[in-house]
């Protein structure tokens, strides 16, 4: 393709220049991708260098280093404890025999368990004692992989601090031989409220989202690859085992034994993707209309206007959204009024009406969305609004635009221009919008077609609210859920990743910020 | 002197269609006051309606009465409501610090493990959280934390992960000049006196925010609240508990009891939040805009 | 091309503040015409009531005889450049000076040649393509001047285009803007409050305190016969000395008797004073620190004053100085005019003496602070 200089690609007409755009965005793309992968082989390059640093460090430590720092190679701290610093010494020293105490109590076995999560069940056991058989439980799958996967992080852990015990001893010794003194245990302490106050403040908060996200995803991811579920629950019912891809084949596959996921999964897919849509862009341009309205020159009791939409936000969702969700329903308000008023002479099904998808349910949680949204929105666009520097209406009003055209070269793209990465939060944020859809319609009208895969399926249903119907099921298929949540996971990655790499706008927009 | 004439002419043309489309916008806001408002003026409604506890096509009640807030004794609904209430404050001290430290650590601090960690913490933020429930839901119940004992066990989940929520707050002390932080450590003060003696007062609004959001958290949490307190009414959060009373076979008798239940968990948070709109408002504009 | 002409235009606020009191003035074509006083002056506010951004309350204000008052702006056919630029942030440096003529529905063609001209003559050619946040002040500059000049318009408005640039950046582009004006060849008005702009710039300058105008005038009229006490502060750097002293008239002869000294007001502006007859009494006298000159010896001429700090500019001292009752001077000396031993004896506290003589001086009225001679 040929590449167009600045001034040669501004003298082109506009179709051209959006010919040529769309066409050099296409003809990037392999470029990109091949960025992409030289990016990830450059950081796995470093990696592998790094890894070769480390060791040639660990070795010449040891070979330079004196007694001291060599016994520090097998007991941890005692090159600090030898040199003085007694409390770096002895943290070093506990952490080992408690990583020490806990291998060889605990570490081994579940590591040992964790190629096959376990290997004897319940089962039926003579039992002196009541002279009968009664269950006996053997290995716990569950445990086996949660215990496993944490002996990991903490060897991970072990390793890592090791290292750190070692680059503690070569610099305590350059200290030493340039002949300053060392930091005494007074001095960590101080260090932790002043330059190294960043670890005291992210060590409470990153242990718990270690423990209590990290650790769960990463077990969840696991689960994929096995068959927990109701009936292996790897305890009291079955073990549950590795099964390796076929819960993925079993989603993707178009037919698997009468029950076919792939159609369902797409058709999912495809209105999770609508929903988002809709329910992202609905709420932002009412939301900016109003905002606008509000703050428009000669509107009286702005604040009144303002107040009754953010009370909206103030009520819990739960209670406005099921209560939404009961007025709409078939003996709700909604009927009564539009009966009432004799509009209508047979009451309207809004959460039961099944044709074309579930249309009617679908375009009615929109607009209650809307409903729900436009407050946040609301407030949002007031704070871009007023922030939109006058002069540059008063210049448009001089180049000679008029209300409406200022609104659309000026108001519009700027509100774009400055809240792309918030379309892109509140996109992804939509998709696994569970209490909306969840509280408003539990996902119905039945999808007939669907309810086959687990769960009732519903043409509303989201793949989140798919996930929480595929747990809560009569099967309580675990694997099955994970692997939609994976799913999940990498239809937002790649949304983001795409939005992120190919609007240059968005992506400078982060630049200046 | 008649050119100036016509043109007063167009000016009058001018206000008038100003004051035709002014009046057309107060109409709309009145019609959308209406619509906002609706759901909420039929719910206290329905609460005060004696005559039956099941879903009717009309609004105002037949015969008034406060029957449905006297019956909520009766039943479980005092119990939820305080175990929401003590979640609510936990949750608002500790969240509030979490995400705090977070923030501001993240905002101030330049470490060689920054820019990982925060792209690390975006990814992590793809994963659907709803898969972690499963195994907090194990784990929580090896600890004895699930069914009647859930309060505890809720609290613990949703401080545990708060600090994935440091978006808005970072963006908040991105505002605050750094020179302030340079100014006061050239005057003597390490880092943590930095942060209590001039970013704290500084950064009230987004305190308040911050506070007013984790406090609002539990009286909306469905999910999670479901899922731990699996079955057992006393570990329930108002959100489960009320939503009990709208299934199919509840609803008949129920359903004016649940709009009595609503009104009054709906209170001291919309008076918590009249009273605070102002920060709160700060909050959402300053976070969408900084991202 | 065109006049502007605005009569007893008034501008009052909503909180009855009133920003600009009966303003008159006529510009003619192609003239640049300079609007300068303290902030709060209200020029920017008479500049805006050009533009048509602000109401104008009381008067008209007409472009080419054609009375605007009601126009929209876009109606006017004026061009303006803002203070803070005004770049529309999402647009390309391109599609900021072509916004205009795209919304006059120019051929795209048309607004290429229009562009590229004025990026070429602002030396802006290279960074068409770029977002306005990737410039540095001076560019930004460019293109905000690069928008108003495409526009072909009758009236070339300017709104303290240069307050936000460094010291050096200002003087280089104070240089491009005479060379812009003599390549547009339009009317321009030009708002600051920098006198050394407004005297640079101007063919004629517009002084205004607090919604009045002060004086109208060339840059020369305004510096040698200003026509009262503030326009003679105002304008020209460092400030006019003003000493408190009496006129005498003897005869037909006049002096002044600054700290007990007594110079005579002889040349030119003595004769005015006669013309005028003016009377013996307290004057307030106006002399500019350049035209005060350091006498060799003490003597009737000379008033003795004593050196407080030394300023070196360069090519000339500005002495600070003050009289025996504290008044303070600045005296303003060549420093090609002095000795080097000279020099080195202007230490603080040295013991001098200055003079000046009658035809540098200015005389105002000590109540209405009015010129006495013009």
């Amino acid at each position: 393709m040929k590449h167009y200089s600045d001034l040669e690609y501004l003298k082109l007409s506009k179709g051209k220049k959006l010919g040529y755009r769309v066409a050099s965005f296409f003809t990037g793309i392999p470029k990109a991708i091949w960025n992409f992968i030289k990016k990830i082989g450059n950081a796995l390059k470093g990696a592998g260098l790094k890894v070769a640093d480390e060791a040639k460090d660990i070795v010449g430590t040891f070979i330079k280093g004196d007694w001291k720092t060599k016994v520090s190679y097998l007991i941890m701290g005692f090159g600090c404890l030898a040199r003085g610093q007694i409390l770096r010494g002895l943290l070093f020293l506990l952490f080992e025999i408690v990583f020490v105490g806990y291998m060889v109590l605990y570490g081994v076995y579940w590591l040992r368990m964790l190629p096959s999560l376990g290997t004897v069940g319940p089962h039926e056991e003579y039992n002196e004692i009541y002279d009968a058989y009664t269950t006996t439980y053997g290995d716990n799958s569950f445990k086996i992989l949660l215990y496993g996967v944490l002996t990991i992080f903490f060897i991970i852990a072990f390793l890592y601090t090791w290292r750190v015990n070692v680059k503690q001893n070569k610099l305590a010794e350059q200290i030493l031989r340039s002949g300053k003194k060392l930091k005494s245990g007074k001095d960590d302490l101080r260090s932790l409220v002043d330059d190294q106050f960043h670890k005291t403040l992210l060590a409470l908060p990153l242990t718990g989202i270690l423990i209590f996200t990290v650790m769960p995803i990463l077990f969840m991811i696991l689960v994929a690859f096995t068959n927990y579920d109701g009936a292996h629950d790897g305890y009291y019912s079955n073990l549950f085992t590795w099964v390796g891809l076929k819960n993925f084949n079993t989603l993707f596959s178009w037919s698997s034994g009468g029950v076919n996921y792939a159609a369902t999964f797409g058709e999912i897919l495809a209105w999770t993707l609508m929903w988002a849509f809709f329910a992202t862009f609905t709420n932002y341009f009412l939301g900016m209309i109003v905002a606008m309205m509000i703050n428009k020159k000669g509107i009286r009791v702005k604040k009144l206007w303002r107040t009754i939409l953010v009370l909206t936000i103030a009520i819990p969702q739960f209670i406005s959204l099921l209560y939404v969700s009961k007025m709409f329903a078939k003996n709700g308000i909604v009927n009564g009024f539009l009966m009432n008023m004799g509009w209508i002479d047979k009451a309207i099904d809004f959460w039961g009406e099944t044709a074309n998808h579930g249309l009617l349910a679908r375009v009615t949680v929109i607009v209650i969305n809307i409903w729900i949204g436009i407050p946040y929105l609301m407030l949002i666009a007031t704070g871009i609004l007023m922030n939109i520097p006058a002069d540059l209406y008063e210049s448009a009003k001089i180049d000679g635009a008029n209300a409406w055209q200022q609104y659309t070269k000026i108001t519009l793209p700027y509100m774009l221009f400055i809240t792309g990465p918030y379309l892109l939060t509140s996109f992804t944020g939509n998709m696994n919008n569970f209490n909306v859809i969840y509280l408003l319609t539990g996902g119905a009208p039945t999808n007939a077609a669907a309810s086959g895969a687990a769960g009732s399926v519903g043409f509303t249903d989201l793949l989140i609210t798919w996930l929480f119907k595929i747990t809560m099921g009569p099967e309580s298929q675990y694997y099955l859920a994970s692997v939609v949540g994976i799913m999940v996971f990498v239809v937002i990655a790649v949304i983001s990743l795409i939005v992120y790499n190919v609007l240059p706008s968005i992506k400078n927009e982060e630049d200046f910020q | 002197m008649a050119k100036n004439q016509n043109s007063m002419k167009q000016h009058m043309g001018i206000r008038t269609a100003n004051a035709i489309s002014n009046t057309i916008i107060h109409i709309l806001l009145v019609i959308m006051s209406i619509i906002w408002l609706i759901p909420f003026v039929c719910i206290v409604l329905q609460s005060f309606r004696v005559e039956s506890t099941w879903q009717v096509g009309y609004v105002i009640p037949q015969k008034w009465g406060i029957d449905n807030y006297l019956n909520l004794a009766n039943t479980d609904f005092w119990k939820w409501y305080l175990n929401t209430f003590i979640m609510g404050v936990c949750v608002a001290i500790l969240q509030t610090i979490i995400v705090l430290c977070m923030s501001y650590t993240l905002s101030r601090f330049r470490f060689k493990m920054r820019k990982p960690l925060m792209q690390f913490m975006l990814i992590l933020g793809m994963f659907p959280g709803m898969l972690a429930m499963i195994i907090l839901y194990r784990v929580l119940k090896d600890l004895g934390l699930t069914q009647a004992n859930a309060v505890p066990g809720l609290i613990l989940v949703y401080v545990a992960s708060s600090g994935m929520g440091y978006y808005v707050s970072k963006g908040f002390f991105d505002t605050i000049p750094k020179s302030l932080d340079e100014a006061a450590r050239v005057d003597g003060a390490t880092r943590a006196q930095v942060l209590y003696k001039i970013i704290m007062p500084l950064a009230k609004p987004i305190v308040i925010y911050t506070i007013l959001t984790a406090f609002m958290g539990p009286w909306g949490d469905f999910v999670l609240a479901r899922y731990i307190s699996f079955g057992a009414s006393a570990g329930m959060n108002v959100a489960v508990g009320l939503n009990n009373w709208l299934t199919p076979d509840q609803i008949g008798q129920n359903y004016t009891m649940f709009c009595a239940g609503g009104v009054i968990v709906a209170i001291p948070v919309l008076i918590l939040f009249m009273c605070l709109q102002k920060y709160y408002v700060e909050g959402v504009t300053g976070g969408a805009v900084k991202g | 091309m065109a006049s502007v002409k605005l009569t007893n235009v008034k501008k009052i606020y909503d909180n009855k503040v009133v920003a600009v009191q009966d303003f008159n003035l006529e510009i003619k074509d192609k003239e640049f015409v300079v609007f300068v006083g303290p902030s709060g002056c209200g020029k920017s506010t008479t500049l805006r009531m050009v533009a048509g951004l602000e109401d104008i309350s009381e008067g008209t204000v007409e472009i080419d005889g054609e009375v605007v008052n009601d126009l929209q702006p876009k109606d006017r056919n004026i061009a303006m450049v803002f203070q803070n630029y005004a770049l529309y942030p999402h647009m390309s440096v391109y599609d900021n000076i072509a916004f205009s003529l795209r919304l006059q529905k120019m051929p795209e063609d048309v607004i290429y040649n229009k562009v590229t001209n004025a990026a070429e003559i602002l030396g802006i050619t290279d960074y068409l393509m770029r977002k306005p946040r990737a410039l540095s002040g001076g560019q930004r500059q460019r293109v905000a001047i690069g928008r108003a000049m495409v526009r072909d318009s009758k009236v070339f408005l300017m709104d303290e285009p240069l307050s936000n640039l460094d010291a050096k950046l200002r003087n280089q582009m104070r240089a491009e803007i005479i060379l812009l004006r003599q390549k547009l060849n339009t009317t321009f008005i030009y708002v600051t409050h920098d006198q050394t702009e407004a005297m640079t710039l101007g063919d004629r300058i517009v002084i205004m305190k607090d919604g009045y105008i002060m004086q109208v005038g060339t840059p020369t009229e305004v510096f040698e016969m200003p026509e009262n006490l503030f326009v003679a502060e105002f304008i020209g750097a460092p400030k006019m000395n003003i000493l408190k002293t009496n006129l005498i008239k003897e005869g037909d002869r006049y002096y002044v008797t600054p700290f007990g000294a007594k110079i005579e007001v002889d040349g030119e502006k003595g004769k005015l004073l006669l013309e005028k007859d003016i009377q013996s009494g307290e004057v307030l006298l106006g002399v500019r620190p350049e035209h005060i000159v350091l006498a060799k010896e003490p003597g009737e001429h000379a008033i003795p004053v004593t050196l407080e700090v030394n300023e070196m500019m360069g090519s000339e001292l500005h002495l600070h100085v003050y009289t025996e009752d504290g008044t303070r001077l600045i005296v303003r000396v060549p420093t090609i005019d002095l000795e080097k031993d000279q020099r080195e004896g202007l230490v603080n506290g040295a013991k001098l003496f200055i003079t000046f003589e009658g035809k540098v001086m200015h005389f105002f009225d000590a109540e209405t602070e009015k010129n006495l001679i013009y």
